[in-house]
């Protein structure tokens, strides 16, 4: 990056330099000084976006991306304590870095058995031609497809494919754990009006009698308002607009908006 | 106890007739699992359609298992064919309940081939289960680009 273009002042410092300053406040910094632990641990989380992003890069199927995020971190850490201010920017080092890190992960580790290096290369090879593919075809490509696209013969694409397949191993008791039979369930969708009946109560205990009434008449014998407007000897209007008020009023107190009027 | 044995008729794509015997036994499905996905790579399935196979007799295995009589065997014949490979499963059971009774297990079985179709007869003290599915090479045989 150059600072041919930086729209500061000549005496002010750029983003770049406050940077390279704090590398080598860093790197001054004695490895038992407590300000170079505070002064890496910023460093390392004014950077976490960078490994973040670099980590969805990854996100492959069946890798879980807060684990990619957290090998990301382990090179922006390695990244931040080797990079010498002096060689230019941060970044230019961090990515390689990081990535590389990455890439370490997926050829030595997150295999469940035991498969050789070349294998394991064979399969990032091939797990990145099958996205290519799919990308092209607008479907998952057929392994004489994978073969001719990355040069490989079929045999080999096999072996990466099989080898895949060992990434993840499954514990033999799994399926003997699994319940049998009818295993479709769903949450009762009116669970909740049971909470409200029980919260009501009490709450129309509370009103005054005449809105009581009202309530009651309306709700529970379901009579029209021109009825109700009799029984209480009020104007049919009145009624309404104390059956209003008294739903907002109860509404209110219930903590939610879904009592229907 | 595990035993193949291949038919001395080559097929298409250079994958024969294969019949697999194993102990009638949640243990032993895996190894049926990748069988079924070993050879639908060969016969140059796509690569979902090879995972769809995969699954789906694990699932008719699993199906069939659960209601083998003990001590019994698992049959499991792979038949290639022009339009795809056929499968059949098949255990000894002594009751007659046939795999659809388990509507999870036959929900995902439907969906994962392209045909199935389950057969419960009666045998010498008890019954024949079997479950026989299709399945194709994936989207790029039927809708050509």
């Amino acid at each position: 990056m150059s600072t041919a273009a930086d729209p500061h002042d000549e005496g002010q410092p750029t983003r770049d330099e406050i940077q390279a300053a704090r590398f080598r406040e860093l790197a001054a910094l004695a490895p038992d000084d407590q300000r170079r632990s505070a002064l890496r641990g910023d460093l390392v989380a004014d950077h976490m976006d960078l490994a973040r992003n670099l980590a969805r890069k990854f996100d492959r199927r069946g890798d879980q991306l807060e684990d990619l995020v957290q090998v990301a971190t382990i090179g922006l850490i390695k990244a931040v304590d080797r990079f010498e201010a002096d060689r230019g920017n941060f970044y230019a080092f961090a990515i390689p870095t990081i990535m590389g890190e990455l890439r370490r992960h997926f050829r030595d580790t997150g295999w469940a058995v035991r498969v050789p290096r070349q294998l394991k290369e064979l399969h990032v090879t091939v797990a990145a031609g099958r996205n290519e593919l799919s990308q092209k075809l607008g479907r998952a490509p057929k392994p004489s497809e994978l073969a001719d696209h990355l040069g490989l013969t079929k045999e080999q694409v096999y072996e990466a494919l099989v080898a895949s397949a060992a990434k993840q191993g499954t514990s033999l008791d799994a399926r003997l754990a699994e319940p049998a039979g009818d295993r479709f369930g769903y949450e009762d969708d009116r669970l909740a009006e049971v909470d409200n009946r029980r919260a009501l109560g009490p709450l129309l205990a509370e009103l005054p009698e005449r809105e009581q009434k009202i309530i009651v008449l309306r709700f529970f014998r379901g009579m029209s308002q021109a009825d109700i407007a009799r029984r209480v000897g009020v104007s049919q209007m009145q009624v309404s607009r104390l059956l209003a008020k008294t739903l907002e009023r109860l509404r209110a107190a219930l903590g939610e908006d879904t009592l229907a009027g | 106890m595990s035993e193949v044995e291949t038919s001395p008729v080559a097929r298409s794509h250079g994958v024969r007739d294969v019949e697999v015997r194993v102990w009638a036994d949640a243990e032993q499905v895996p190894l049926l699992r990748s069988f079924a996905a070993d050879i639908a790579m060969r016969m140059d399935f796509d690569l979902d359609a090879i995972e769809d196979l995969r699954m789906a007799v694990d699932e008719a295995c699993s199906l069939l298992v659960r209601g083998a009589a003990e001590d019994s065997s698992l049959y499991c014949w792979f038949e290639p064919e022009v339009h795809g490979v056929r499968v059949r499963v098949q255990v000894d059971s002594e009751h007659s309940r046939p795999p659809s009774a388990d509507p999870m297990g036959w929900q995902i079985l439907t969906a994962l081939a392209a045909s199935v179709t389950e057969r419960v007869t009666a045998v010498d003290g008890g019954y024949r289960v079997q479950v026989e599915l299709l399945a194709v090479p994936g989207p790029a045989e039927t809708e050509p680009r």
